[in-house]
C-alpha cells in the first residue's frame, strides 16, 4: 500500500479546489491514499460546502477577500497563512469507512509530528456529554470545536485551548477526499476575528512558517508508518493543466459560491 | 421491514409502493456512520435523476455526503420536514426518515439493487 504525496505552488482558490476533486478521483485509480499539501496565491477564504455565501458577506473582516466555496463540509477559513492539505482515500481503503477514521488518522499523526518538534498538541473532546454540532456553529472553522479537532493548552495570552488544525470531508461515491489546515500564524491579511493565533504566536516563535515543509514531511511519515505505507513523493501532476483549468471554471462560477 | 427494499451500495434504500413510486432513504448505517447531522438539501420536485446520480446533500460535523439515485426517474415527492428536523433520519430511516419518492422510469432497475442480505454483506465488509 502506497501513500502518494505531491507539494504543489500556491494557487488561487478554484484552482485548489479542482485540483482536490481530481485528487480524489486520482485515489481511486491507484487504489491509495493520496495527499496533496499546498497553499494558496494570497489570502482566501475558503466556505464550507453547506454555509451561506449572505453569512460570508455579512462578515466585513473578510471583505475584499478572495471567496471560494469548498465541496468539503466544517466552516470558513482564511487561507495564506496556513498549511492546507487536501487527501485522498478509496472507500474501500481501512480510513474509507466512517468519516472519524480518515480524520482522527491524520490529526492524530499531527499531534505525533509536533511533539516530535517539541510542541504538545491535544485532539479536542467535548466536555459537555451529547455536545454536537448545531446550526449556528461560528462562522470560522477556527472558532468551531469537534471531536478531534487538533488544539493547543490555554496559556495567558490566548485564553482557552486554540485550535491550530481542522479538517472536514466530501464523501464522494467511490471516495473520501479531506480537506485540511494547519494554522502556521495569525494571518495579517484579515483584521480582528478573522485573524486566529497560529503555531508561531501558540508556541511563542519556537515554531513559524519557515518549519511547515519538515514538520509537514514529518507527518506525512507518521502517516504512512500508521499503515505501514510507502511514502511516495511524486514529482509529476496527477491530472492535466487543462483538466484542472476546466474543472476549475466551476469553483469560480458564482453560481457554485452562491448556491446557498 | 418490508421485504422488497433494495438498497444500493452507496447506503440508499428504495421501497416499491402502491402506484408504481419508489420511496428512497439512506440506510440506518449510513445514518451511524455520519453522526452528528446537521444539514440538509433535498431535491426540487418534478427534478429528473438517473441512477447513481446526485439527490442531495447531507452535512454531519466532519462531513458532506451525497445522497444518490438508486433508480432513475422523477423527483415526485420531497420530505419537507426532515431539513429540520434530522434526527428522524435516526430515529426512523426506514420510516418518517424517507427522503423523496420517484416515479421510476424503468421498475427493472429496481432488480440491480442489492436485497438485505447482500447489503448486509457489504456493511460487514466497509472498514470501521
Amino acid at each position: 500500500m502506497n501513500l502518494h504525496v505531491w507539494w504543489d505552488r500556491p494557487a488561487d482558490g478554484p484552482w485548489n479546489m479542482a485540483a482536490d476533486e481530481l485528487l480524489a478521483a486520482e485515489s481511486t485509480v491507484r487504489d491509495a491514499c493520496c495527499v496533496r499539501v499546498y497553499g494558496w496565491r494570497g489570502t482566501s477564504v475558503s466556505l464550507g460546502g453547506f454555509q451561506s455565501v449572505a453569512a460570508a458577506r455579512a462578515e466585513r473582516s473578510i471583505a475584499g477577500v478572495p471567496l471560494v466555496r469548498r465541496p468539503s463540509g466544517g466552516g470558513a477559513i482564511v487561507h495564506g497563512s496556513d498549511l492546507t492539505y487536501a487527501a485522498a482515500v478509496p472507500k474501500s481503503h481501512p480510513w474509507g469507512g466512517s468519516p472519524r477514521l480518515l480524520y482522527d488518522a491524520l490529526h492524530g499523526a499531527m499531534r505525533l509530528a509536533l511533539a516530535d518538534h517539541g510542541v504538545v498538541a491535544a485532539l479536542w473532546t467535548p466536555d459537555v456529554a451529547g455536545a454536537a454540532a448545531r446550526h449556528d456553529d461560528p462562522f470560522f472553522c477556527f472558532d468551531r470545536r469537534s471531536s478531534g479537532d487538533l488544539v493547543l493548552p490555554a496559556d495567558a495570552d490566548h485564553g482557552g485551548d486554540a485550535k491550530i488544525m481542522g479538517s472536514a470531508q466530501r464523501r464522494l461515491a467511490a471516495a473520501v477526499m479531506q480537506h485540511g489546515s494547519l494554522l502556521l500564524e495569525r494571518n495579517r491579511g484579515v483584521p480582528g476575528e478573522a485573524s486566529h493565533p497560529g503555531l508561531r504566536e501558540l508556541t511563542r516563535n519556537r515554531l513559524s512558517p519557515a518549519d511547515a515543509r519538515p514538520l509537514a514531511e514529518r507527518w506525512l511519515r507518521v502517516v504512512a508508518d500508521s499503515l505501514a505505507m510507502k511514502l511516495v513523493a511524486e514529482e509529476g501532476p496527477f491530472a492535466p493543466e487543462a483538466l484542472v483549468r476546466e474543472r476549475a471554471r466551476r469553483f469560480a462560477d458564482c453560481r457554485w459560491t452562491g448556491r446557498r | 421491514m418490508a421485504a422488497a427494499m433494495k438498497f444500493a451500495k452507496s447506503h440508499e434504500w428504495a421501497r416499491p409502493e402502491e402506484g408504481g413510486l419508489v420511496t428512497v432513504g439512506i440506510s440506518s448505517y449510513a445514518v451511524e456512520a455520519l453522526t452528528d447531522l446537521v444539514f440538509m438539501q433535498l431535491p426540487d420536485v418534478g427534478r429528473r435523476v438517473k441512477a447513481g446520480e446526485s439527490l442531495g446533500e447531507i452535512e454531519s460535523v466532519k462531513a458532506v455526503s451525497d445522497i444518490y439515485a438508486p433508480v432513475s426517474g422523477e423527483v415526485v415527492e420531497v420530505n419537507t420536514a426532515l431539513p429540520s428536523a434530522l434526527e428522524t433520519l435516526g430515529r426512523d430511516p426506514y420510516g418518517a426518515g424517507w427522503i423523496v419518492r420517484l416515479r421510476p422510469d424503468d421498475p427493472a432497475e429496481m432488480s440491480a439493487l442489492l436485497d438485505q442480505a447482500a447489503y448486509d454483506a457489504v456493511v460487514k465488509s466497509q472498514p470501521h
